[in-house]
């Protein structure tokens, strides 16, 4: 059956506005990161290629990254080494990684509620506990993923702290 | 379920296309094509890069897991 045309428009139109929206929404963040990257003042950043990876790919985009990443390369000719003993780092590393995972989720879960609420409100209302399952079904997510995610970053390091022929553990002999 | 018209589905089977044909090129190392690793990468270099990450992850487990969920004894 074809429904009538000022119905099938309505649904239409309710289909098409929150996914106009939605795209715009997206592309204003993607183009504020973009502005942020490129704008005039910003510092020209280099490069830090992650743990384990060699260097960026040819075409891979532009050479940007934090203003810590000389640091990552090891220390400048003549510089005195590190005098922090290998526990104080690690504890260090665990605290830096703790920060940037909390400061992580709990940025990601405002930015997420400021767009879910901006939408209710902006765009369409919809039906239903819309705004109560937004504001719960995430923290869940959130609940049930980061003791996981805890625990796992935990059983690597350790797993990687007892691995036999690293200098330290036990299995390791020195020749 | 509802009915759409078969283009909405053409549509969106060419987008995912279009997405893993750009993958593709990028593995295989096509000059100027990054992969979505690189992409993922260059933006999570910043902290709101990080947190529009987190949030889209947050919005597709929440619809996917939970909108719409019951346990599955409730009456």
């Amino acid at each position: 059956m074809v429904p009538p045309p000022a119905l099938a428009a309505s649904a239409d139109r309710q289909a098409l506005v929150p996914m106009v929206a939605g795209y715009l929404i997206l592309m204003a963040a993607l183009a504020f990161g973009l502005w942020r990257m490129y704008r005039p003042g910003a510092k020209p950043r280099i490069s830090r290629p992650l743990a384990g990876q060699g260097a960026a790919r040819p075409g891979a985009g532009p050479a940007v990254a934090s203003p810590e990443a000389g640091q990552a390369d090891g220390p400048p000719p003549g510089a005195q080494p590190p005098a922090a003993p290998p526990a104080g780092r690690a504890r260090s590393g665990r605290a830096m990684m703790a920060r940037m995972v909390i400061s992580t989720v709990a940025g990601g879960y405002v930015l997420l509620m400021a767009t879910v609420v901006a939408y209710y409100y902006g765009v369409a209302r919809v039906a239903g506990n819309f705004l109560e399952s937004a504001v719960t079904g995430p923290l869940l997510l959130v609940g049930l993923t980061t003791p996981l995610y805890a625990a796992a970053s935990w059983l690597t390091e350790r797993r990687w702290r007892h691995r036999p022929g690293r200098p330290g553990s036990m299995g390791h002999r020195p020749e | 379920m509802a009915r759409h018209p078969l283009i909405g589905y053409l549509i969106w089977a060419v987008l995912f296309g279009a997405i893993f044909a750009w993958e593709g090129l990028g593995l295989a190392q096509v000059t100027g094509v990054p992969t979505l690793s690189d992409t993922f990468r260059v933006i999570m270099r910043y902290p709101f890069g990080r947190w529009a990450l987190f949030a889209l992850w947050l919005w597709l487990g929440w619809h996917f897991f939970i909108r719409g969920w019951h346990f599955l004894l409730r009456a």
